[in-house]
């Protein structure tokens, strides 16, 4: 009886440890997200606003838009990385 | 091939009787760029041949007479210029002829349809009363109220306290008109005011509101119909004629530019000079054409003093299997002339990006599809580079993705005893990875991350060393040894201080020394070269080379998204009955969803490590475009 209970505890613990693991990885992809989002929106208004007025300026202003997407891969790989 | 094409500054000069044969040679073999003349002292700027007034006024009325029929450009078979010049003249008058009465007739019908439904508007608010507008107007002794008042009120109740002299008829639109002496007539105007009453205009016109509606309604009628077959003898004149307007707006457009050329060279009284660039090649082809020309009385010569490098125009200079790549460099900037012309790189390292990170055949196959029927579709030189640079990529992608032996994002393999699409095929152990992992092959993407990760890094410092060593030449042909020395061959120094330390770290080699002096050394150097801002740069090498981790990255997310679209769709399969069809529209749907996102993510992710992580190590840019004197002909042969 007091085995039985034994596992059930260890069995607990390792699911919450699971748990914790799994929204330790949410928060890395997701806040790496916001972080992206956020460099992004601003970069891209304006790449916007210079395309529309120049034409050639598209290839630029996508490139430099993108650049904060490397924050986001980062988070990503961490949380993959803390998965497996 | 890693250069832009070698330029000759070169001059032509003759005496202006030979301008026009001159104009002519150099107009066919479309290889020299002009140089604009902007005017000094003894030279002034040309003026145009003789017939370039009557050729621009042909070519404006060719292409009014585009617009009026609405050419668009398709793509056609060419037809021969020499045939076209001669008969241009003659057709060109009947097309005006038949054209110019055609627009008089429509523009007439368009103004007598648009008058007809102006009245019949005016008079349909008066449907339904029986009384001849004539006999609304004119009177001395009657006025006559015609509009509305609000609903619910009635005019009538309100009149027997005022008179009962009035005549009082509606039609069918509410509107009425009311006639009363003009004794009441303010009495009257005051009582309808307080029911709202808005007036409305009677026509000017003889005739019962029903009838003129009729009458109107009918010759609407007539005149819709004779727009339509007018309209209908334009769209025949358009498809009889519209090879010849397309053929001959552009041999009159040539025929122009040849004329106009003298606008942009310097002239004399009795001579021209023209000043342009040239590709080294085509230089003795051009002088012996020319002279050829005009009986050896043109002097063409190569200007051989120094020329600033920011004037030469560029134009590659690549093999035909690595052109298309041009499009993709030209989105950033075209190459400086003393530059190694990346294109080349770009050719190897952005296609195997792209397949690295989507490697699926599934995926990889209907990508491929879409390219080739694009590029069969679509013309044009914008269409077709895109469409080849799909296709060199998708190439790769069915590469890798045989190495991956993924399909879809479902394994094709099995692995720990779960089974793959293809039965009996089973994943073979090769050797130890890092990490405890074991490289097997087919690669499973997701059970290979640590030793994936490693790679993709390793590959990221291989990218960015050469980047750095094109960076060198660059340097060393523009400043100098030195100067190339402390700017690119610093930063792989750093970068072998920086892993010697990471091995100290790790214990790969006893002591951090070694790399601590080479990394000091290196930031020395870095400071002498760049000064002192290159410290702040400094780390940017590592989020550089760790940026690299997206080849993995985004393909693992692609295969997230593909197997969730293969769970739900699996789960309501099995459910069975009406569920299968919901399975198949989830599969469909999500897998083209994933299908579209596989051209942008791997496609903005590989270009991204091109023109972030690759070219900031070397390359500036910003070249002049070659633009040779001559004309791309599309619709005329000659």
């Amino acid at each position: 009886m007091v085995i039985d209970i034994a596992t059930a505890e260890l069995d607990q613990i390792l699911a919450n440890q699971a748990g914790l693991v799994a929204i330790g990885a949410g928060l890395a992809v997701g806040l790496a997200g916001l972080g992206s989002g956020l460099a992004e929106k601003d970069i891209g208004s304006a790449a916007v606003g210079a395309f529309t007025e120049k034409e050639e300026l598209f290839g630029k202003g996508l490139i430099m838009t993108v650049i904060p997407e490397t924050i986001v891969i980062f988070g990503f790989v961490i949380a993959i990385m803390m998965l497996l | 091939m890693l250069k832009p094409k070698q330029m000759s500054k070169v001059l032509l000069t003759g005496h202006k009787d030979v301008l026009e044969p001159t104009i002519e040679t150099l107009h066919d073999l479309y290889t020299l760029h002009i140089e604009e003349y902007v005017g000094d002292d003894y030279f002034h700027i040309g003026t145009p041949l003789s017939g370039a007034d009557e050729g621009s006024k042909k070519l404006l009325k060719l292409r009014s007479i585009a617009s009026f029929l609405g050419i668009k450009k398709p793509y056609h078979k060419p037809i021969s210029a020499r045939q076209l010049s001669s008969e241009l003249e003659g057709k060109l008058e009947t097309l005006g002829d038949v054209i110019s009465g055609k627009l008089g007739r429509k523009s007439q019908i368009e103004a007598d349809l648009k008058d007809v439904q102006t009245e019949i508007h005016e008079i349909e608010a008066f449907s339904g009363i029986p009384v001849n507008l004539d006999l609304c107007r004119g009177y001395n002794t009657l006025h006559v109220f015609a509009g509305t008042v609000m609903k619910g009120a009635d005019v009538r109740a309100g009149l027997t306290g005022i008179t009962d002299e009035y005549q009082f008829i509606t039609g069918n639109t509410g509107v009425f008109i009311l006639t009363v002496p003009v004794k009441y007539r303010e009495q009257v105007a005051e009582l309808l005011a307080e029911y709202g009453f808005g007036e409305v205009k009677i026509p000017a016109i003889s005739g019962t509101p029903d009838d003129l509606i009729n009458e109107l309604t009918s010759r609407q009628d007539s005149l819709a119909k004779d727009l339509e077959s007018l309209s209908s003898e334009i769209d025949s004149v358009k498809a009889e004629y519209e090879d010849f307007i397309l053929a001959s707006e552009e041999l009159l457009s040539i025929e122009t530019q040849k004329k106009e050329t003298p606008l942009v060279i310097a002239t004399s009284e009795h001579t021209f000079v023209i000043d342009g660039w040239i590709p080294d090649d085509e230089f003795e082809t051009m002088r012996s054409r020319v002279e050829e020309a005009t009986d050896n009385r043109v002097y063409a010569t190569i200007v051989e003093e120094p020329v600033d490098e920011a004037n030469v125009p560029i134009e590659y200079d690549n093999p035909k299997i690595v052109k298309p790549m041009e499009a993709v460099m030209n989105l950033y900037a075209r190459p400086k002339y003393h530059e190694i012309d990346p294109t080349t790189f770009v050719f190897i390292a952005f296609p195997l990006f792209y397949g690295m990170i989507l490697g699926d055949i599934g995926y990889g196959l209907i990508l491929l599809g879409i390219s080739l029927y694009g590029r069969s579709k679509l013309h044009g030189d914008g269409w077709n580079s895109l469409f080849t640079v799909l296709i060199y990529c998708n190439i790769v992608t069915l590469i890798f993705g045989i190495l991956y032996a993924e399909f879809l994002g479902f394994p094709l393999a099995g692995l720990h005893g779960h089974p793959g699409l293809i039965p009996g095929w089973e994943t073979i152990t090769l050797f130890a990875g890092l990490g405890g992992e074991h490289i097997t092959y087919p690669i499973h993407r997701t059970h290979l991350v640590t030793t994936l990760l490693v790679l993709t890094l390793l590959i990221g410092v291989i990218h960015i060393n050469i980047g750095l060593i094109a960076g060198f030449r660059n340097v060393l042909v523009k400043h100098g040894m030195k100067a190339a020395v402390l700017e690119k061959i610093a930063w792989i120094i750093l970068q072998v201080g920086i892993f010697l330390l990471l091995f100290g770290v790790m214990g790969v080699v006893p002591s951090m020394l070694p790399g601590a002096a080479i990394f000091v050394l290196a930031v020395i150097m870095l400071v002498a070269g760049e000064g002192g801002t290159a410290i702040i740069e400094i780390p940017s090498v590592l989020s550089n080379i760790l940026s690299y981790s997206r080849l993995l990255a985004v393909g693992l997310s692609s295969i997230g998204i593909a197997t969730a679209v293969n769970i739900m769709s699996g789960m309501m399969f099995e459910s069975g009955g009406l569920f299968i069809v919901v399975a198949v529209i989830i599969f469909i749907l999500g897998h083209g969803l994933n299908t579209a996102l596989s051209i942008i993510a791997p496609g903005l992710h590989a270009l991204r490590l091109q023109y972030v992580e690759f070219f900031t190590k070397f390359y500036e840019g910003g070249g002049r475009i070659y633009n040779p004197f001559g004309y791309k002909r599309i619709y005329t042969e000659e």
